[in-house]
Parts: C-alpha cells; sequence; structure tokens
C-alpha cells in the first residue's frame, strides 16, 4: 500500500511539472505538443551535464536545454507565425533523433547507470508546489492577468495596450524551465538516459492539462490519477484478476485507456482558451 | 476657449477608396461633441485615428494644446484618449473586474481588494452597479457598455470616445447613459460621441460635425439647428418623409404561439407562457429593456433554443420538433441580433454569405452541392436591396463596415419568398436612410402575405414601423389595450412591469 503511494508520486511528478509547462504556455493562447520533445531534450543535456559538472550542472543543464526548445517554438509561432501544431511537432522531431545523436556522441558509457543527481524529493516538492504557484501567479499577479487575456482574445487584448508577444514570450519562458525540471527529473530517477525515455509522458501531460480544463489544480489532479494508474499497474500486474491471467499488455495500456475514457466523456463544459492558436 | 482635440487635414486611404479627405475636428474641453453622418461617412475612421488604431496618411492631430502622434493605442491611453468601440472589448472569459484593470493593473502584483474599492467608488459616482467578481460573459449589453465607460474612467481618459454607444441600449438605459456623461462633462472630461440617432445630438450634446463621404461638410453648434437641418446636411439632401401609411389588412394566421416557457441560459425560467398570434400582413413590435426574453423568444422561434413547455405553430403546422433547418424551409428567416457572430462568416465572400443558412433551397442547391452561378446572381441581388457598399462580391465579409453588413444580412433574409421574417434589431448600426429601407423592404415583404416579429429596443422606432406592439417584461409578454395601442407612455410602463 505505502509502495502504491510512492509509486503514484513518483510517476505523477513529471507529468505535473510538464503540465504547468503546458499551462503557461496554452493559457497565452500558444498550442504546445512539443512538451514532449522539450522534456526530452532536457533528459538528455541534462545526464551529459551531469556526468561532468554534478547534480546542479544536471539540473541547470536540462532547464537551459528546454528553454531553448521552448523559445524556438515562440519564434517560430510569434515571429514567423508557423502553425503552432506544426513547429510542436517539429520540435518533438528534433528531439527525438538528436537527444540519440547527442548521446551517443558525447555520453561516456563509463557511467552506466548511477548518474549523480538531486534528491527526488526536490523534484516531488516542486512538483506540489509549482501548480499552487501558478494558480496564485494567475489570479494575483499582473503577468498572469495579462496572460490569459491574451490566451482568450489577443486583438482585445492589444486595444488595451497589451503586446500578446512579449506576454507569450514570458510564458513560453517558464514553460522552459518547467519541462526542463520534467525532463531531469526523469534522469535523476533512473540514474541513466535512454533513447526516448520520456516515452509519450509530454503528451499525457498534455492530455492532463485539458482534463483539468486548463486550470492548474484540477491539471494536477489529473496528473495524479494518471500516475495511479500506471503505479497500479506496476502493482497488481500478473496478478490474477478474478481468477483470470490478464495479458500484460492490458495492464500496460491501462493508464491510456483510462486517460482516453476520462478526455472522451469527463471533460464537462469548454473551457478551452478561445485565443488558442490565434496571432 | 481651450481645444481639447484638434485635428487638421486628417486624410486617410485604404488602396484607391480614400476614407477620409482633409477632415478638421476642433473640440472644446469639457463638452460631449456629437459626429453624425452615414454608414461609411468616414465617423469611425476618424475616430480610430484620434484613438491611435489607425494612423492617417496625412493631417496632424493635438491633444490638449499638444501636437501628438499616435502610432498605437497605447500611446493614446497614456495621452489621455480612450475609446469605447461598437463591438465591445470586453474579453468573456475574464471576470468584470479583471476586464476593468487589464491594461492599466497598477504594480505587478494585483491588489483585488483595493482595486474592487476604487471600480465600486467609480460605479457609485456613476451611479453603477457591478458583480466584480462575476464572469464579464453575464453581463448584457447595457452592463458591458457601462463597464466599458467605467474602463475610461479607470484609464483616467480625458478625451473619451464613444462610438454608437445606445445602438443596444433600452431607453430608460439610454438616459442613464447621457446622465453620466453630462457629469462626466461638467468634471472636465471631453466626450466625443459618434452617433446616427439625430434625437441625441440634440437632446444633450453641445457641438456637432456632420461627415458625408468621408469630408467634413459643416460644424454647428446644437442649439443653433434643429433636426431636419442635421437631416439635410447628413444625406446632403431632402429626406422622404416615411411611406408606411395604409392601415394593415390582416389575414391568415401565419405564426402561433402558445403558452411557451424557455429556460435562459443560467438556467431561470426566462419565457413563462408567452402566447401570441401573428397575422399574414403584420409587423409585430417587441417592446422591452435587454433581457426581458426577447432572446429567448426568439431563439425557441428559430428553433435554437429548447422549449420547456408551449407550441409554436408556422402557417397551421406544429414546428415544435423541427429543426432549424426545416424551419427555414418552412419559409421562416431570421435577421439575427449578432450579425458577426450569427450572421455572417466574416471570411467568408459576399457570395458564399449569400446562401448562408438557405443553402439547402432553390436555387442554391443543386442535389448536394451548391450552384455558385445562382448564388452570384443572389449575392448581387442581396447587395443592391439596400445599396450595400461593398468593392466585389468575393471579397471576404469582414471587407464591408458593420451597416453595410448588416443592411446585407437584412437583404438576405428578405430573398426566396419567407413566410415569417424574425427580426433582432434589424436597424442595429444603421442611419436614418439604412433603417427606413429596411423597414419598408420588411413591410414589402409582409405586403405579399409574409409576418414579420420584430425586436428592438428602441421603442419609437418599433412605434413608427410596427403595426402592433407588444411589451415583455420578466419574461411575460403585455399587450396593451385596443385605444391606447400605439400609445407611448403605456407602452413604456408595461416595458418596466408597471401597468
Amino acid at each position: 500500500m505505502l509502495n502504491l503511494l510512492v509509486l503514484t508520486i513518483l510517476f505523477s511528478t513529471p507529468l505535473v511539472l510538464a503540465a504547468m509547462g503546458g499551462y503557461t504556455s496554452e493559457r497565452g493562447g500558444v498550442i504546445n505538443i512539443g512538451l514532449e520533445g522539450m522534456m526530452l531534450m532536457a533528459a538528455c543535456v541534462g545526464a551529459l551535464a551531469s556526468a561532468r559538472y554534478g547534480p546542479v550542472g544536471e539540473l541547470v543543464g536540462g532547464i537551459l536545454a528546454a528553454t531553448v526548445m521552448s523559445l524556438l517554438h515562440w519564434l517560430m509561432t510569434q515571429v514567423y507565425h508557423i502553425d503552432h501544431v506544426i513547429s510542436g511537432m517539429a520540435l518533438n522531431a528534433v528531439a527525438a533523433g538528436g537527444t540519440n545523436f547527442l548521446y551517443l556522441k558525447l555520453g561516456d558509457p563509463a557511467h552506466g547507470s548511477g548518474l549523480p543527481h538531486l534528491p527526488i524529493t526536490f523534484f516531488c516538492i516542486s512538483a506540489i508546489v509549482v501548480p499552487f504557484a501558478i494558480w496564485i501567479y494567475s489570479r494575483h499577479t499582473r503577468g498572469g492577468l495579462r496572460l490569459l487575456a491574451v490566451g482568450s482574445d489577443p486583438d482585445k487584448a492589444r486595444l488595451m495596450g497589451i503586446q500578446p508577444v512579449r506576454v507569450r514570450f514570458f510564458g513560453l519562458l517558464c514553460t522552459g524551465v518547467l519541462t526542463g525540471l520534467a525532463g531531469v527529473e526523469l534522469v535523476a530517477y533512473t540514474g541513466v538516459f535512454t533513447d526516448n525515455m520520456t516515452s509519450g509522458r509530454g503528451y499525457i501531460a498534455l492530455a492532463a492539462l485539458i482534463l483539468g480544463g486548463w486550470r492548474p489544480v484540477p491539471a494536477l489532479i489529473a496528473c495524479v490519477a494518471f500516475g495511479f494508474f500506471s503505479a497500479l499497474r506496476l502493482q497488481l500486474q500478473g496478478t490474477p484478476l478474478f481468477g483470470a491471467q490478464l495479458p500484460s499488455q492490458l495492464w500496460a495500456a491501462l493508464p491510456y485507456l483510462v486517460t482516453i475514457i476520462a478526455l472522451a466523456g469527463l471533460i464537462g463544459r469548454n473551457r478551452t482558451p478561445a485565443g488558442l492558436g490565434k496571432p | 476657449m481651450s481645444f481639447a482635440v484638434r485635428m487638421r487635414g486628417i486624410t486617410k486611404r485604404f488602396g484607391s477608396v480614400t476614407a477620409l479627405d482633409r477632415v478638421d475636428l476642433d473640440v472644446e474641453q469639457g463638452i460631449i461633441h456629437a459626429i453624425v453622418g452615414e454608414n461609411g461617412a468616414g465617423k469611425t475612421t476618424l475616430m480610430r485615428v484620434l484613438y491611435g488604431a489607425l494612423n492617417s496618411d496625412e493631417g496632424s492631430l493635438e491633444v490638449e494644446g499638444k501636437p501628438v502622434k499616435f502610432g498605437t493605442s497605447r500611446e493614446a491611453i497614456q495621452a489621455g484618449v480612450g475609446m469605447v468601440s461598437q463591438h465591445y472589448g470586453i474579453i468573456p472569459e475574464l471576470t468584470c473586474l479583471q476586464n476593468l484593470i487589464l491594461g492599466a493593473e497598477g504594480g505587478p502584483i494585483l491588489r483585488n481588494r483595493a482595486a474592487e474599492e476604487r471600480a465600486n467608488a467609480l460605479a457609485t459616482k456613476m451611479g453603477f452597479e457591478f458583480d466584480w467578481q462575476a464572469d464579464a460573459s453575464s453581463l448584457s449589453p447595457a452592463g458591458a457598455q457601462k463597464l466599458e465607460i467605467l474602463k475610461l474612467l479607470w484609464r483616467e481618459a480625458r478625451v473619451m470616445i464613444l462610438d454608437e454607444p445606445t445602438a443596444m441600449l433600452s431607453p430608460a438605459d439610454a438616459g442613464a447613459l447621457f446622465e453620466s456623461l453630462d457629469s462626466l462633462a461638467r468634471d472636465g472630461a471631453t466626450i466625443l460621441l459618434v452617433t446616427h440617432r439625430l434625437p441625441e445630438v440634440l437632446e444633450h450634446c453641445r457641438t456637432v460635425t456632420v461627415l458625408r463621404a468621408g469630408k467634413r461638410i459643416d460644424e454647428k453648434a446644437v442649439a443653433g439647428t434643429n433636426g431636419s437641418e442635421l437631416a439635410q446636411l447628413i444625406v446632403g439632401g431632402a429626406l422622404e418623409a416615411s411611406t408606411h401609411t395604409a392601415p394593415f389588412r390582416p389575414g391568415a394566421p401565419v405564426l402561433e404561439v402558445s403558452n411557451l416557457s424557455v429556460k435562459g441560459d443560467r438556467g431561470e425560467m426566462a419565457l413563462k407562457g408567452v402566447g401570441f398570434q401573428l397575422r399574414s400582413g403584420e409587423i409585430l413590435g417587441i417592446a422591452g429593456v435587454d433581457g426581458s426574453g426577447q432572446r429567448e423568444l426568439f431563439e425557441s422561434i428559430a428553433g435554437l433554443t429548447k422549449t420547456v413547455e408551449g407550441s409554436i405553430v408556422l402557417e397551421g403546422k406544429s414546428v415544435d420538433a423541427l429543426s432549424p433547418s426545416d424551419r427555414i424551409a418552412g419559409g421562416m428567416r431570421l435577421i439575427p441580433e449578432d450579425r458577426h457572430a450569427q450572421g455572417v462568416v466574416e471570411e467568408w465572400s459576399l457570395n458564399e454569405n449569400a446562401a448562408l443558412g438557405l443553402q439547402r433551397l432553390s436555387p442554391f442547391a443543386r442535389g448536394a452541392t451548391i450552384d455558385g452561378s445562382a448564388r452570384h446572381e443572389m449575392a448581387s441581388k442581396i447587395a443592391e436591396r439596400f445599396d450595400t457598399k461593398h468593392g466585389g462580391l468575393n471579397l471576404p465579409m469582414s471587407s464591408l463596415s458593420g451597416g453595410n453588413q448588416q443592411r446585407f444580412v437584412a437583404a438576405r433574409s428578405l430573398c426566396l419568398d419567407p413566410r415569417l421574417v424574425l427580426a433582432f434589431q434589424p436597424a442595429r448600426g444603421l442611419d436614418i436612410k439604412g433603417t427606413l429601407s429596411v423597414y419598408e423592404g420588411i413591410r414589402e415583404v409582409c405586403r405579399n402575405g409574409a409576418a414579420a416579429l420584430v425586436v428592438s429596443f428602441d421603442l419609437d422606432e418599433l412605434l413608427e414601423q410596427c403595426d402592433r406592439v407588444v411589451a415583455m417584461n420578466h419574461g411575460r409578454m403585455h399587450e396593451p389595450p385596443a385605444d391606447r395601442s400605439k400609445d407611448r407612455d403605456t407602452i413604456g410602463r408595461l416595458m418596466v412591469g408597471a401597468e
């Protein structure tokens, strides 16, 4: 039972951080399916930096890498007006191929698993603090209000003297930092970088954000629910259920199935930011 | 004499069209100055130049004696110029308070309590009342208008531009608005009022500038002019009086509504047991303060809202179970309230918009496809009917000014032999001539056997144009007694629920 709780927290942590990264981008009106790529890049660069500069280097390197990716997304969508989905897909493709290449070239096989890293508790605590901090930020600060305004109607916001491009720059800066944290957590937890180690967590985080109606605390709950089902799968896999032995693939599919069902059926009223994808 | 605004030789061209041709404007400080003119005369364009939302090609601008040049609205706001545009700048997803302070938050940390106090102080001064934490989407048009005015005060604007502020307001709300504008002007604010309602100009403004076809025609002190002189200056010739005099001879019932109850957006009963009959040849006007249930009545007859109980019968056949498109096939036509959201697709061409909603009817439909040439022909007929000014039927709807879009939407509803015309503020944003011609168009289809239901917040317009006027109040319909069926006071009292 305690094991299940610990696993739930561990599995939820990167999702929460990535989902919050998605929040600061999408509430400003920038569609961001590049969360996956940003996390993966952060994991790779974090692992490389860790081998050389230790745990703090890992954190800084990972965050920098994700931030560069994120600001690239800002540049493409806001300055060059490339379609947001296409830009995000491009980032994911770059990260998938690029991390593989980087790690082959620069990685040190002697290290094996056991890279130096910050304590996992650090990441878990940030995952708890960040959603509430973001909630307070969006309700009680000028930046938060402008982020929501720009995400809802960039044209009207412009009439009130606000520059959407600037607001979105800061939004995507936060996205970079948070997805960076999420990526570094993955490496810290496993102690090693492996190819495509995010395995869709960026997309799941985005789904959780949507499921939470683009609100930080409900998104946090959605992430924890997903983490719980992933943990449950690990606990119950292999044990017979009602006398029948379920194939392991079915267990592996469980968290995703739950996400799909929740996405399809449980979203109440439409809370999509009205300005999503608008210039 | 100190001038709050001096504009000299303002010229603005859009492509080959000269929207403003060397326009001068002088506005004294501390008065209400009206800008009048027909649709497309350049009123809004001139004001957008003053607000920095458009850059003029030529000309100079002085605000409070200082020469200025506004590249963006941000600079205009900083110089103390504020504008409420015809389509409000309220973001529905934010709360009223958030909308109020957006762009002028006064520091990186929001002090919601202090902001609410100041907001309440401003609101009380103007005699308004707001639930600041409520979503702005819950505001009525009158409420949104009030919030816009408070936004100007919040930013301490000293020159306030209001573009058609009373277009959506009931007479009572409009009266209240002018009271607040008067008090603002007394406190030293300068108010520029874009309007085409001449009574407003004569009653509330000190001076007036007349624009026609992008040129400044004249500037007058209101005390030294009168309605007919202004009307002549605006259209550049004598106006014909309204021709509607023939008494109507109602025929068979076209629309029978009985005991209709409908729930509103927030689940409250917005329509309570409404029943009436509309006969062939008749134009029925629905008067009432905004939010009295007109919207729900309109939408339930059109088939856009579910009814709780009651029945709607169109030409002897119950339409309760019919979809909106079946009702359209049965001869129902709409002039919707909000042309942007419900009337046109702005990115589509005029051609495409001509068939919007009517695409299943002949001559548009050809099997499962649309007959392009028939549509083109119909589009040009629609554009001609009320003299819609456009640059080509293939251009997007968004290239038309608001008034011209309204003409197009109204004309579309009158084509293809309508049986019942549902019109919600059919003359919204139209000038005198446009208003008269739209009502004349409705009158004409009614002479051919159709019937029309007109909702408007302008009681005078209804009294002048409709055969019969009923009032709505809190979801109920009240018919004035037969001997006072067109009595303004009687209906005005019914509108506010005092019988």
